[in-house]
């Protein structure tokens, strides 16, 4: 469905410093920078499949997302996506696509969600029928029927959140894209958002999905994508991504007795939140579980334990300051 | 075809409902635009009262002139200089992204999504300077009626035409709304009769910067002052237009997006 060679992107920018000298300078000449957004990545996605792009700020996500939807010309490689290559026949291909951007919004802010998706309509000719069906059916399953008639601007931001998602799908979209699309967002609202994907995904739409908040990636994609520097660092599985980082977990505990801060090898405190009760990684391939649990019952008398598999933000923060580290090397 | 006028007559809808969420402002809007674009012959009537003149124009004659450049900015701003507005603002804030995701040529939909209803105003203005200006003048031949109307068609390709070019320069000068006073200032000239200017003035606004042909030759055509050799202009504003197209085509590849 998405086959991506060799993509490359790279753009220049002017850098200036933030002192008044400075700032005259530029008005006679501003130094350029060339930046390298996209560094020679490769990559396929099938049909139906739900995957997560991640990495830090500046990394290059964006950058592969629009030049997937079409929106930004690549300075190098090929991608072929629905059988179309995106930003030459971006009309047709972006018929069969959809989007939603959690920052930047689709909707007419003075007047209700039903005018935009009327306009909408008109825009991608969709048909009486099939816009009447697949409304009704939308409306239906994000639960937004009394708020359709309502002036954007007087909707909470859920509610536009689910009128962002009718606009992306009422021309039923092969390939959706979404760029964080529950941000900002309470509890409610994002698992309303996270189980509607669900349901869309079950159709075999394929998502592909850029975010911050690793509980999307979590409960959402099976697959994933690291990006750093513009390179793909990690394509793996959740599971798979776990596992890169060696065989670690997070264990909670409340002992009878304080445990000092000096530890045996394979644990790490991670955090305290009182004198008995703290949080470790242990590296079970350095230290098993059995023989931990054995030592720290004895040593300071287990009261209570969870053993969970690490935070995906655990996972991801050293994943970024690996990577860090040997850009730095 | 029948999808393309569907869908504007769609946005022309939405874009009407959005003005209407906010009456008062749309109604002082466009009070605001009819008394702005009348105050130039205004100052005409109070030049022509004071005993002054622009020399061979009579009263009615100069306000034909600036009726017909009312006019066709009153059909040329909703419809066309919206994109001005709508690409500054979106290239800023890297929103064109969402444009370039719909269906339909990309500068259609600039188009389309700059439809501005307030603009009308200025039709209103220039519709009621024309009858007026019509009213001291001797009833035009039908001749002089379809050159002017061949010539009026002209001259809103040719205000498309800028607005194609300074929505274009949008792409490069990201954020600047300069772009507005280039246009005032290249058209303020436009509002006068062309022979009130030097020769050399003259062959520069007809020819180098076509300005005269937005309302001083239609009118001249309507006044039957000129003959069937003023169509040339309809050349003129085609290749205009299509340099126009070519241009905004060309500087949307220097989209660049804002980051996300």
């Amino acid at each position: 469905m998405i086959e991506v060679k060799h993509l490359s992107k790279t753009y220049t920018t002017f850098e200036r410093g933030h002192t008044l000298r400075e700032v005259v300078k530029t008005l006679v000449h501003r130094p350029m920078k060339e930046i390298r957004a996209v560094d020679d990545i490769s990559f396929t996605i099938e049909q139906g499949e739900m995957v997560a792009f991640l990495g830090p700020n500046g990394a290059g996500k964006s950058t592969t997302l629009k030049m997937l939807t079409g929106v930004l010309h690549p300075s190098a490689g090929e991608v072929t996506c629905l059988g179309l290559v995106p930003w030459k026949q971006r009309r047709q291909y972006v018929r069969r696509v959809g989007a939603v951007f959690g920052q930047k919004s689709q909707l007419i802010w003075d007047i209700p969600p039903s005018d935009a998706f009327y306009m909408n309509k008109a825009i991608y000719g969709v048909p009486d029928k099939e816009y009447n069906e697949t409304l009704d059916e939308l409306v239906e399953l994000l639960q937004v029927g009394d708020i359709m008639r309502k002036p954007t601007r007087q909707l909470s931001l859920g509610e536009r959140m689910k009128c962002e998602f009718i606009m992306a799908m009422l021309h039923r979209p092969e390939l959706v894209f979404l760029d964080e699309p529950t941000i900002g967002l309470d509890m409610i609202a994002k698992e309303s958002i996270r189980s509607f994907i669900r349901r869309m995904n079950e159709r075999k739409i394929t998502f592909i999905l850029t975010t911050h908040d690793l509980e999307d990636v979590e409960l959402l994609a099976e697959r994933v994508m690291v990006i750093n520097h513009g390179k793909i660092v990690v394509d793996d599985a959740l599971s798979g991504l776990r596992s890169r980082l060696g065989a670690k977990k997070s264990v909670r505990l409340t002992t009878e007795q304080p445990v000092p801060d000096e530890l045996p090898p394979g644990l790490r405190l991670l955090q305290r939140s009182g004198p008995l009760e703290l949080e470790l990684e242990i590296d079970t391939d350095v230290l098993p579980l059995k023989p931990f649990i054995s030592h720290f019952n004895e040593s300071y008398g287990i009261l209570d334990m969870a053993i969970e598999a690490l935070p995906i933000e655990a996972v991801m923060k050293q994943l970024y300051t690996t990577d860090h580290a040997k850009e730095h090397a | 075809m029948k999808e393309l006028l569907a869908c504007w007559a769609a946005v022309i809808r939405v874009k009407l409902a959005e003005q209407m969420a906010y009456r008062s402002h749309f109604a002082l809007s466009v009070l605001l635009l009819v008394i702005g674009d009348l105050v130039v012959p205004l100052v005409t009537l109070l030049v022509y009262r004071s005993g002054a003149s622009f020399p061979g124009w009579s009263l009615h004659e100069a306000l034909l002139v600036q009726a017909v450049f009312v006019l066709a900015k009153g059909i040329a701003f909703p419809f066309f200089f919206g994109m001005i507005g709508t690409t500054l603002s979106q290239v800023r804030e890297g929103t064109f992204d969402l444009l370039l995701l719909r269906p339909r040529p990309a500068m259609l939909m600039a188009m389309l999504l700059g439809f501005d209803p307030e603009d009308f105003g200025r039709l209103l203005s220039g519709a009621v300077l024309f009858g007026f200006a019509l009213s001291g003048v001797v009833v035009p031949h039908w001749t002089s009626w379809l050159q002017f109307a061949l010539l009026f068609i002209a001259s809103i390709a040719i205000l498309c035409a800028m607005s194609l070019f300074l929505s274009g320069l949008l792409f490069r000068w990201v954020g600047s709304s300069r772009v507005f006073d280039i246009f005032d200032a290249m058209t303020g000239f436009g509002m006068y009769p062309g022979t009130i200017f030097s020769k050399t003035m003259q062959n520069i606004l007809t020819y180098v910067l076509p300005i005269g042909l937005i309302a001083f030759v239609p009118a001249s055509a309507l006044l039957g002052r000129s003959g069937w050799g003023s169509l040339w202009a309809l050349g003129s504003a085609a290749l205009l237009m299509l340099v126009g197209i070519w241009y905004w085509n060309r500087m949307l590849k220097n989209y660049t997006s804002a980051g996300g």
